[in-house]
């Protein structure tokens, strides 16, 4: 009797665990665990958000790197020799590996002029928290010029960052995790891809009609600023838009499926799907095939499977943050920095809206993007 | 009809159960009570469901089977890899459940021959498949599948009832008769109800376990193989967390998670019950978070049924005697 009893808590609490944390896998560029208390609910509201904990969506550094460069100069002066650590997340994953072609893009375009190193390092999985930290102690150990972390979640590199900060080696948080002791943070605004999405449906529905969120809740920064960009828009800007729905999908594409089948019935008059991510997207574009229903679907995260399913005419549209060039805009303000030129807090990397229009053009001419110009110190 | 009802005692309290969600669930937004809606729960149920049905197997021994979240993505890989490079969706089929059938096996072979934990073993081997699925794929998802594939499962009947339905129903058909009409029925409720007695009285052990798990990781390929008609593409990170809610499926419809009970039906009316709690939740809107918590409770108190029952039984039988 006692096995048995033993048996089935272990059982209920297990499936009670796991319930809670499950599917958050695959989640791109929606990364980030929130600060509990994040604003999600006066997101909208600046002065109140600056109150609170560190948020890259409302800092009022926040800058371009065309500002940048306007401001300090289109010229980025070089040291020789310098060695930069880049550290991230699986590489098994489209996101982070483009991420990395994009460092590696960058140190090309440096080696051009100067010779400096540029290391990519990446754990092999999304959940691999200590192994993060222990690549970040062996480059502060090696004593690297400068450390480009992507970290897992808000907390894992705390420690190897204060390190990295008593050896006086400057941080930088590229997207995804929010250190908030960092020197430095570029990544896209997760708030602007709403606003993005919200716009471009509302542009293609005439502005009236009911829309239904799709939102990835266990790593939740991304997705609340996402959402809470895309509900703010609505709400600023008086819009006959309506947000009838908004559920949970965990980041994965058959429960979006799922969910967005009992929407279409359950809402015969949704006219658009906005989704966290791409993945979830896809699942949503395939609910909507299924029941012949006309609804727009947007994702976010511009991963190559959303552009093939654009280009096949299925989904609708994507907010890409462009990983490629965040990685040389990231390089572009560590440079800076080590330069001595006084850089922002935080750096909104490029992002724009792809849908049938400009999914075959190129992206750089998409967000405008210019190589930056380095020169030899 | 007294001793059919005195048999599935407990699946019928389930079914009432799940019939009063169902009548609150239409009480809050009348829209839940319509066929359409219903068609949705039945569809929703059955990638769950299936699963519920192989991991029950696993139950019924004393074992357990964490894996079949990662049995379930590689077969949508290879099945994917297959028909995508133009091969037979028949023989992609047959290739898909040889697959669940290889991948249980070894999970039978780490409990039989190791005598590993079936916990354990297969809190191993989730991390395997899981890995074998990225080292294949190398992270990509394999998409295009062609519609010559997914119509056999995906293509619709009458009445909007696509066809991965009727799998389900075969599936549970199926197993009501493995278990109920066959000796390797018998042996697997033996092994799990008191091993050693089995053994004594001649029951092949080591046989009987590895058909649970291979029927297990079999039931983990039939998910994946609908999974995969269902969304046209396959990746390494599907299925993940799909364990709970098999275990949680099985756990409601009165399989005892010690082992040596469980049944087709009850499992049945478990995935049933879940799919009517995801589906009414956001018919009525419940905010995501709460839905954790309401189905939470629900697995709890569905769990904790069994003992009070027994409680009540005893209980009354005190009373006779007195």
């Amino acid at each position: 009797m006692k096995k048995k009893i033993l048996a089935t808590i272990l059982a209920a609490s297990m499936v009670m665990g796991l319930a809670a944390c499950g599917g958050s896998a695959g989640s791109g560029s929606a990364g980030a665990a929130a600060p509990a208390e994040s604003t999600a609910a006066d997101a909208g509201d600046t002065a109140e958000a600056a109150t609170g904990e560190f948020n890259p969506d409302k800092d009022p550094s926040s800058t371009t790197i065309e500002e940048i460069r306007e401001k300090l100069g289109e010229e980025v002066p070089v040291k020789a020799g310098y060695n930069l650590a880049a550290i991230e997340k699986s590489i098994s994953n489209e996101f982070w590996r483009t991420l990395q072609e994009g460092y590696e893009k960058a140190a090309e375009n440096v080696n051009a002029v100067v010779e400096i190193n540029i290391e990519v390092d990446a754990t092999t999985d999304e959940g691999d928290e200590t192994g993060q930290q222990t690549m970040v102690e062996n480059a502060v150990n090696q004593g690297v010029s400068a450390i480009m972390a992507s970290p897992i979640s808000d907390a894992n590199l705390t420690t190897a960052v204060e390190n990295a900060q008593d050896a006086n080696i400057p941080v930088i948080n590229v997207n995804d995790g929010l250190i908030a002791i960092a020197d430095y943070y570029c990544g896209p605004n997760a708030y602007q891809n709403g606003l993005l999405a919200a716009e471009w449906v509302s542009n293609k529905l005439g502005d009236e009609g009911q829309v239904g969120i799709v939102v990835g809740m266990a790593k939740a920064f991304a997705a609340r600023e996402r959402t809470a960009g895309f509900k703010d828009w609505i709400a600023d800007n008086n819009s006959g838009l309506e947000v009838v729905a908004e559920q949970n999908a965990d980041w994965d594409r058959q429960k979006a499926k799922e969910l967005a089948a009992t929407w279409i019935i359950q809402y015969p008059d949704m006219k658009a799907i906005f989704c966290n991510n791409d993945d979830m997207a896809l699942g949503v574009v395939e609910a909507v095939d299924e029941a012949e229903a006309d609804i727009l679907v947007v994702g976010v995260d511009g991963i190559g499977e959303a552009y093939d399913s654009i280009r096949a005419g299925k989904l609708d549209a994507t907010v890409d943050s462009f990983p490629y060039y965040m990685a040389q805009v990231a390089t572009e303000v560590t440079l800076r920095a080590l330069a001595g030129q006084d850089v922002p807090h935080v750096t909104a990397t490029p992002q724009a809206l792809i849908d049938s229009e400009n999914v075959d053009k190129d992206a750089a001419e998409i967000i405008g993007w210019t190589d930056t110009k380095y020169v030899a110190e | 009809m007294k001793q059919l009802f005195d048999k599935y005692k407990r699946e019928f309290i389930v079914l009432l159960a799940t019939i009063a969600m169902c009548a609150i669930f239409t009480i809050m937004n009348s829209n839940f009570l319509r066929w359409s809606n219903f068609l949705t729960i039945l569809q929703q149920m059955v990638l769950n469901s299936i699963l519920a049905v192989g991991m029950m197997f696993a139950i019924i021994t004393g074992g357990i089977d964490l894996s079949i979240g990662c049995t379930f993505a590689i077969t949508g890989i290879v099945v994917a890899s297959i028909t995508v490079g133009g091969g037979n969706p028949i023989i992609a089929i047959i290739a898909g459940l040889i697959v669940g059938a290889v991948l249980g096996a070894f999970n039978g072979f780490l409990v039989n021959n190791l005598k590993l934990q079936p916990f354990i073993a297969t809190l191993g081997t989730m991390s395997l498949y899981r890995g074998i699925a990225y080292v294949v794929t190398g992270g990509q998802p394999v998409t295009n599948v062609p519609d010559s594939y997914r119509n056999i499962f995906n293509g619709k009947m009458f009445a909007g009832i696509r066809y991965y339905i009727i799998v389900m129903i075969i599936v549970f058909i199926i197993a009501y008769i493995i278990l109920q009409k066959t000796r390797t029925g018998a042996y697997l409720y033996a092994v799990g109800g008191n091993e050693e007695a089995a053994k004594l009285s001649g029951v092949n052990t080591v046989r009987t376990k590895y058909i649970a798990y291979i029927i297990c990781g079999v039931c983990a390929s039939i998910a994946g193989l609908v999974m995969l008609a269902s969304l046209g593409s396959a990746e390494s990170t599907a299925g993940t967390g799909y364990e709970t809610n098999a275990i949680a499926a099985a756990a409601i419809g009165g399989t005892r998670m010690a082992g040596g009970r469980g049944t087709p039906f009850g499992t049945f009316i478990g995935g049933l019950m879940l799919a009517v709690l995801k589906v009414g939740m956001v018919v009525i809107n419940v905010d995501s978070f709460w839905q954790y918590v309401v189905t939470g409770i629900i697995i709890i108190v569905a769990s904790y049924f069994e003992f009070l029952q027994q409680d009540v039984q005893a209980f009354l039988a005190r009373r006779k005697q007195a």
